[in-house]
């Protein structure tokens, strides 16, 4: 932790979020390239892939991934420019609006499919 | 180096990174960062947008593998997110892992899984002729198109 306030949470929310779509991406690569296996082993994986609960966790990392990727360009902004540095304050709460308002609208796509997925 | 020290501009770290390959991987997270930005919304909206993640199954899969722009493109995608991934939690092990042992057994764990996993996203990339399963691959192209 290494400021304090609104830069403390900044930092942890990204190195959490950075962790886990680290995590997942190992796991997602795996999952794709069993299709080299051809159509059984690829289709039996992906049955866990399609399960609610999975699902949702992948909704979860959508708003990890936005996160993460508009915070790297408020870092961005901060390591190149002074601009950047006098306002980290407040484009991180730009950060964290948008997050919020992209994941609302990627969820509005997304949750309704997953629940007609739970009844087959 | 711990996070309170990690340097927070361009110069600083040009001047705290004594070693050249710390300041490459430096320059590199914003670099495919940047990139990425671009890279993983054009893919997340191909497979989580234009369709229902859901309905994904080999066929999908193994059309889109066997698309020659997409093999391109998926190419980027799998070494910048890998590279900027792996080297993401090596900032996390040597930040939370004050032990040398302990730092460099997880290291080793970490830069093993990344090259097999690596790799085995290369191969089902450029080193699988999925035309064996072609009534798979026109079923899929009625997906994606």
């Amino acid at each position: 932790m290494y400021r304090g306030r609104e830069g403390q949470w900044a930092f942890l929310l990204h190195r959490l979020s950075g962790i886990a779509i680290a995590v997942y991406l190992l796991i997602h690569v795996v999952n794709i390239s069993l299709a080299m296996f051809g159509p059984e082993v690829a289709n039996r994986a992906m049955v866990m892939f399609h399960s609610w609960p999975f699902r949702f966790g992948l909704l979860a990392l959508g708003a990890g991934v936005t996160y993460h990727a508009l915070n790297g360009l408020r870092i961005i902004a901060m390591d190149f420019t002074g601009w950047g540095v006098r306002h980290q304050r407040t484009l991180w709460y730009v950060v964290m609006i948008l997050s919020v308002l992209i994941f609302i609208a990627y969820s509005i796509k997304i949750v309704p499919e997953i629940i007609e997925g739970m009844s087959h | 180096m711990a996070a309170a020290t990690r340097p927070r501009t361009l110069k600083e770290a040009r001047t705290a990174y004594t070693s050249n390959a710390e300041f490459a991987w430096w320059v590199f997270m914003r670099i495919s960062g940047l990139l990425m930005i671009i890279v993983v919304t054009a893919h997340v909206y191909m497979t989580n947008i234009m369709i229902n993640v859901g309905d994904v199954d080999f066929n999908f899969v193994a059309t889109r593998l066997s698309t020659p722009w997409i093999k391109v493109f998926n190419t980027v995608l799998i070494i910048l997110g890998m590279l900027h991934g792996a080297n993401g939690l090596r900032y996390s092990i040597e930040d939370y892992n004050r032990k040398p042992g302990r730092r460099l057994l997880l290291k080793l764990i970490l830069y093993t899984l990344t090259t097999l996993i690596l790799l085995m996203g290369l191969i089902s990339l450029w080193g699988i002729d999925y035309s064996q399963y072609d009534s798979a691959v026109t079923i899929g192209r009625s997906m994606i198109s």
